[in-house]
């Protein structure tokens, strides 16, 4: 640097906000400005809105120069328009896979960046739409971040926004406050909250939330995946049945296994749980892997698949004690608040048939699907399960479980489960790994209609065209790969 | 307008000595008073929407000062606008999105800068280029060249944007040309300040009006006097011009200590040059660089000498022009051979051809110029290693994310009206196989995306049918066409629907009926029912079509999915030979919830009984395959992690922003789903009557549920 240059080392700093629309990032970036403006500092803000509204990720670009205008006395500093790679003071993000994308843009430097990130996830498109799991691996973004960024505020900022009765943008002012990034005092940020003059106490609550934060550090952030509403089912078993897993299978299984054997008593009768252990047995001596990885893995689907939806489960599911509470956590109805419950269900031919004795189904399916008539006969109900006659009527369907042994459905499934597994047992006398994705086969078997037909269409193929084929050569070399790709394809496209 | 611009018209009011804290386009509006203009008019779009609300909700401003304000059927109108300062000494000023809007005004903006202006005439073009831009990336440029009008790119601070406003007025009438004043994404959205000055009321307006038309044939666009405005552009105005713009000093001289380089830059990107020399340690936070820098705040016409002057006495400058082609670097190369002069010119070659400069690339041109250059005194070793250390992590950080972070592209809104439709053409086309969609432009293109991901052509605003002319006749089933209400009066109705009646075409248009163009921010519409002084329009897009001839017509409310899959499917089969329109009506849901909102808000603040309505799902019912979400998209139709051990993939959630459209219920129905889905009404300030059933359901429910975890 040169000597005609000396004494003007300073240095706009450098906000990025990453938000998601509606999130109020407009208002956060007005608040930044409000707050450095009223202390004198040159500030500038400009954003990509675009048609940030429509949910896409939106940003916000705040320039703060930290000496007042009187100072600089009639000096313009020059601030630019887009952040750059290195030369971000502050990095907010209201989401954690966009404080991901602000690493990958280079946003996030070890010299310089403050980085806070919110560490709930809001999911995009392709992540939800798989058909198995299309998360991305969250967990890398944290260990970049704490890699990468000076100083990291890494929480669920939406649960605080959501536990003070404010939205995102307060809690996130509170921690760029809270941070010490900025040359701006607590009370200028309030103040210009209150200036705003728009749900100010709400706001101010998830600012001082947000500035504890900030103030007291995050040691362990973790990803904050959002909450389930697990039913409070008290595992069912009975004694005969528990002794006999717990005899004959390692600890570290019991669990899983407490866990299929009480949703079989639960979805059909104790006989069904011990069919499951019966069939589970055919595989013990086959699994010889010391961590009994196939044996997990192969419980797991085959409890899954046994205890498949029809419409019994599906209606028993719906008339349980249980659900109207969950129901009520998951709509937010506050005490006090009468809640009305409607369910959309459709059964047709294929529903019908498989309650039905394989004598009338069996003929009657083939011929829908040869005429195409499949969907042809569904009957779109809208059940109003919160007054009584609607569920008497599902709790009445529901009841029939002890017909389901009689269906159609109920047999050919049994018949199908008994194939796979043999498949599976077969496999690994050839190759665990090779049995492992054999097992996993089963993993297509969801949805229902068209999705349920088209996965067990995929199913059917991979077991006909990579599986079938090689337990009859006894050649398992690179099957395991080939049924393990055929599913992660079949699983990515839906 | 649904949102109001009460709060920013405050601005427009502001008096000489006071100072304007606000938004780049909105500065741009305020300037437009201080210039005392006559008439402004435009089309609304990303990134200038801002300049037409603010003024549409002004009207007490306009009228005291006698400004006529024209909210155009679209950029050709608003061009044509700009005809009143032809003969009159009339200032105007119109506004578009560029370069689409630029596209759709040519035809006037050829017609006006042949006949020449006598009022200034200014055309504030938002280029919509780059990140957050929506349209296809063409540089408006090439239109100042062609029609011989002057390109503007002031460096983008509030300041000076005002500045060039007012300056671009006088540029037009010195030189009787129309002038566009360039303002990228970020410069219109900057947020800044200015020290204003008084408006002024127009010399001939509404209050002051004119006495005798002018006829004047050297005005009129057709031979002899064409030949004659030609040349006129060529010998009198561009002459005039370059003379306005040298001695107002348009352009600006940063001087630095380094003399064998220098920098020239569009007036836009000064200060993404100005920081990049920073970051490099070449420059100061006040813009005192090492390098001296030629900032073009007008970038057509350039002037030769003042870029001849800059160069003499260099070995090479820096030219940085965003966008191709390289206009600006081929006449500077022009111009220093006439000179014959030796100085490189550096651009294209250090620089991306293609793509927007942000602070990053600049940067990474400055740095490779610097390397390649080697200027006097300066350590270019230095140089290179803080570019190298600012970009370092960057390359960390892609190593330890392993892959790309998921896109996040925007999307149709949560409860949009438009989704369920091709919820059920994704339903049709179970049935019938891919069907070719004409897509056009508005909210509705979000289809190309995931999860619809349909539409095969995009070919501009209101011309989806149009452009399904030719391939429809190609395929053995017939083709779909899209048009929003906003495409359908920009002038669908006339380039697609007449045209296609007139020709006879068999052919199946959708036409979005949401009220508003809701992509630009739910501006009025004439189908709307209501302009944007609230006077009743009395229009309507079925009358309008019954007018042109379309006898198949049907209307269908969106949500209603199994009710459109119907009437596609009889449109797609029907033996009617012409061209059958469904309008799929439903109002923009952004519009609505800002409408209901408050009033909810209002009735249980009242402790009046209010139903909310959402959907849920049955975690225990969803199986975790997500073909709710391929067939939604919906933002508040998630996903979460499963709480069942036996089945562990992610199961469908609804969130809390869910507003209760419907559309998942009728996708569960009409695509024979899944049965995991309800509808939640809850029952806010409920009634005895409310509290009495619910306590007498809850009892008799209770003894008739299945006890959880209860053996068989």
């Amino acid at each position: 640097m040169n000597g005609a240059m000396k004494g003007r080392a300073e240095r706009p700093l450098s906000i990025q906000v990453a938000a998601l629309g509606g999130e109020g990032g407009g208002v956060l970036a007005d608040w930044l400005v409000t707050a450095a403006e009223s202390l004198g500092f040159p500030v500038q803000r400009t954003a990509i809105p675009g048609v940030a509204q429509r949910t896409g990720a939106t940003t916000y670009y705040i320039e703060i120069f930290p000496t007042t205008r009187s100072e600089l006395a009639g000096r313009e500093p020059i601030l630019t328009l887009t952040p750059s790679p290195g030369g971000i003071d502050l990095m907010v993000a209201s989401e954690l896979m966009e404080a991901g994308r602000a690493l990958q843009n280079g946003f996030i430097s070890p010299d310089r960046t403050t980085l806070i990130a919110s560490t709930h996830r809001v999911y995009s498109v392709s992540e939800k739409s798989a058909l198995g799991d299309g998360r991305f691996e969250a967990e890398s973004v944290l260990e970049a971040a704490q890699v990468l960024a000076r100083q990291t505020i890494l929480d669920n900022f939406a649960v605080l926004a959501q536990e003070s009765g404010s939205i995102i943008n307060a809690v996130l002012l509170g921690a760029i406050a809270g941070s010490g990034t900025l040359p701006i005092p607590r009370q200028t940020f309030e103040a210009a909250i209150e200036e705003t003059g728009i749900a100010v106490a709400a706001n101010l609550s998830g600012f001082a939330a947000g500035f504890e934060v900030a103030q007291a550090g995050t040691p362990e952030p973790r990803v904050a995946e959002p909450a389930t509403t697990r039913p409070t089912t008290p595992r069912t078993t009975t004694p005969t049945v528990e002794k006999r897993f717990r005899q004959n299978y390692p600890t570290e299984l019991h669990d899983l296994l407490g866990e299929a054997v009480g949703r079989l008593i639960d979805y059909q009768d104790v006989a069904y749980a011990a069919r499951f252990l019966d069939r589970l047995d055919t595989l013990r001596a086959a699994d010889q892997g010391e961590d009994r990885t196939l044996t997990r893995s192969t419980a797991r689907h085959l409890a899954a698949w046994m205890a498949y939806e029809d419409i019994i489960r599906v209606a028993d599911l719906k008339t349980r004690a249980d659900r109207l509470r969950r129901v009520r956590h998951e709509v937010q109805a506050r005490p006090g608040e009468p809640l009305r419950i409607v369910d959309y269900l459709k059964p047709g031919l294929e529903e019908l048939c498989s309650l039905m004795p394989g004598a009338i189904a069996r003929p009657l399916l083939a011929w829908a699907e040869r005429s195409g008539k499949l969907e042809a006969f569904n009957i779109g109900l809208h059940i109003p399960t919160s007054s009584v006659s609607g569920f008497l009527l599902l709790r009445l369907l529901g009841g029939l479980r002890w017909w389901r042994p009689r269906s159609h459905r109920f047999r050919d499934e049994q018949r199908r489960i008994d194939d796979w597994l043999a498949a599976v047992v077969q496999a690994a006398s050839l190759d665990t790994e090779f049995a492992l994705q054999v097992a996993e086969t089963a993993r297509l078997r969801k949805g229902y209609g068209e999705t349920y037909r088209r996965g067990r269409r995929n199913f059917d193929s991979i077991i006909e065209t990579l599986v079938a084929p090689r337990l009859a050569a006894g050649d398992s070399s690179g099957a395991a790969i080939a049924v393990e790709s055929a599913i992660a394809e079949a699983l990515a496209t839906g | 307008m649904e949102r109001s611009f009460k709060k920013e018209v405050e601005l427009l009011r502001l008096g000489a000595n006071s100072t304007f804290h606000g938004e780049g386009i909105l500065a741009v509006t305020k300037a437009l008073l201080q210039s005392g203009v006559s008439y402004v008019g435009g089309y609304q779009g990303a990134p200038i929407s801002h300049l037409m609300d603010v003024l549409a909700d002004a009207q007490d401003i306009l009228d005291d000062l006698g400004v006529h304000f024209e909210a155009c059927a679209n950029e050709a109108g608003a061009a044509a606008l700009l005809g009143a300062s032809i003969n009159y000494p009339l200032r105007g000023a119109v506004t578009w999105k560029s370069v689409v809007g630029t596209n759709v005004a040519s035809d006037a903006l050829s017609n006006l800068s042949s006949a020449g202006v006598k009022g200034g005439a200014l055309i504030i073009i938002g280029e919509d280029y780059g990140e957050g831009a929506s349209i296809i990336q063409e540089r408006s440029h090439a239109f100042a060249m062609k029609s011989q009008m002057w390109l503007l790119d002031p460096r983008p601070e509030l300041t000076t944007i005002v500045n060039m406003v007012e300056q671009g007025f006088e540029l037009s009438e010195a030189s009787n040309t129309p002038v566009m004043l360039e303002l990228r994404i970020r410069a219109c959205h900057v947020w800044g300040q200015f020290q204003c000055q008084t408006n002024r009321a127009p010399e001939f307006s509404r209050k002051q009006v004119l006495e005798t038309p002018e006829f004047d044939f050297e005005r009129i666009c057709m031979p002899p006097s064409t030949y004659a405005q030609e040349k006129h552009k060529i010998e009198v105005r561009l002459p005039a011009a370059l003379e306005f713009i040298r001695h107002r000093e348009l352009n600006e001289v940063f001087e630095g200590d380094c003399k064998d380089v220098g920098i020239v830059v569009q007036g836009g990107h000064y200060n993404a040059v100005a920081r990049g020399l920073a970051q490099l340690g070449l420059a100061d936070a006040f813009g005192q660089a090492r390098l001296p820098i030629y900032v073009l705040n007008v970038t057509y016409p350039l002037v030769a000498d003042e870029f001849t002057n800059f160069c003499r006495d260099k070995k090479a400058v820096l030219m940085v022009e965003e966008g191709q082609p390289d206009f600006i670097e081929q006449a500077a190369n022009v111009f220093l051979r006439k000179a014959d002069l030796e100085c490189r010119v550096y651009g294209k070659d250090v620089l991306p051809m293609a793509g927007e400069y942000t602070a990053e690339v600049v940067q990474a041109g400055l740095a490779e110029f610097i390397a390649a250059t080697r200027p006097e005194g300066i350590d270019t070793a230095a140089v290179a290693e803080r570019h190298q250390a600012l970009n370092a992590h960057k390359t960390r950080a892609g190593e330890i994310l392993g892959q790309p972070v998921p896109v996040r592209p925007p999307g149709f809104c949560v409860g949009c009206p438009e989704r369920p439709v091709f919820s059920a053409m994704k339903i049709l086309e179970k049935e019938t196989g891919p069907l070719h969609l004409s897509s056009d432009i508005g909210c509705h293109t979000f289809s190309t995306l995931p999860p619809f991901n349909m539409g095969n052509t995009v070919l501009g605003y209101g011309l989806g049918l149009a452009a399904s002319g030719g391939v429809a006749p190609a395929f053995g089933k017939r083709v779909i066409s899209a048009m929003g209400d906003g495409g359908f009066w920009h002038n669908g109705l006339t380039s697609g629907i007449a045209n296609a009646v007139f020709n006879r075409d068999d052919s199946v248009l959708l036409i979005f009926q949401n009220g508003y163009t809701s992509a630009t921010g739910a501006q009025f519409i004439p189908s709307t029912g209501r302009n944007a002084r609230q006077e009743p329009s009395g229009m309507d897009i079925k009358s309008a079509l019954k007018g042109v001839g379309v006898k198949w017509l049907r209307q269908v409310r969106t949500y209603d999915v199994a009710a459109m899959v119907r009437t596609l499917r009889e449109a797609m089969t029907t033996n009617d030979p012409g061209l059958k329109v469904i309008v799929a009506d439903g109002e923009c849901m952004l519009a609505l919830q800002r409408r209901k909102k408050p009033a909810d808000g209002a009735r249980l603040a009242a402790g009046q009984r209010l139903v909310r309505e959402r959907f849920g799902i049955d975690d225990t019912v969803c199986t975790g395959d997500h073909s709710c979400v391929r067939f939604s998209g919906c933002p508040s139709l998630t996903i979460k992690p499963s709480s069942d051990p036996l089945r562990p993939d992610p199961v469908a959630s609804i969130d809390n922003g869910c507003v209760g459209c419907g559309l998942c219920g009728e996708v569960a129905h009409a695509a024979i789903l899944c049965p995991s889905f309800y509808r939640a009404e809850i029952v806010q300030n409920p009634n005895l009557w409310d509290q009495l059933l619910a306590a007498l359901r809850g009892r008799l429910i209770g003894w008739l549920a299945r006890p959880d975890g209860a053996a068989a």
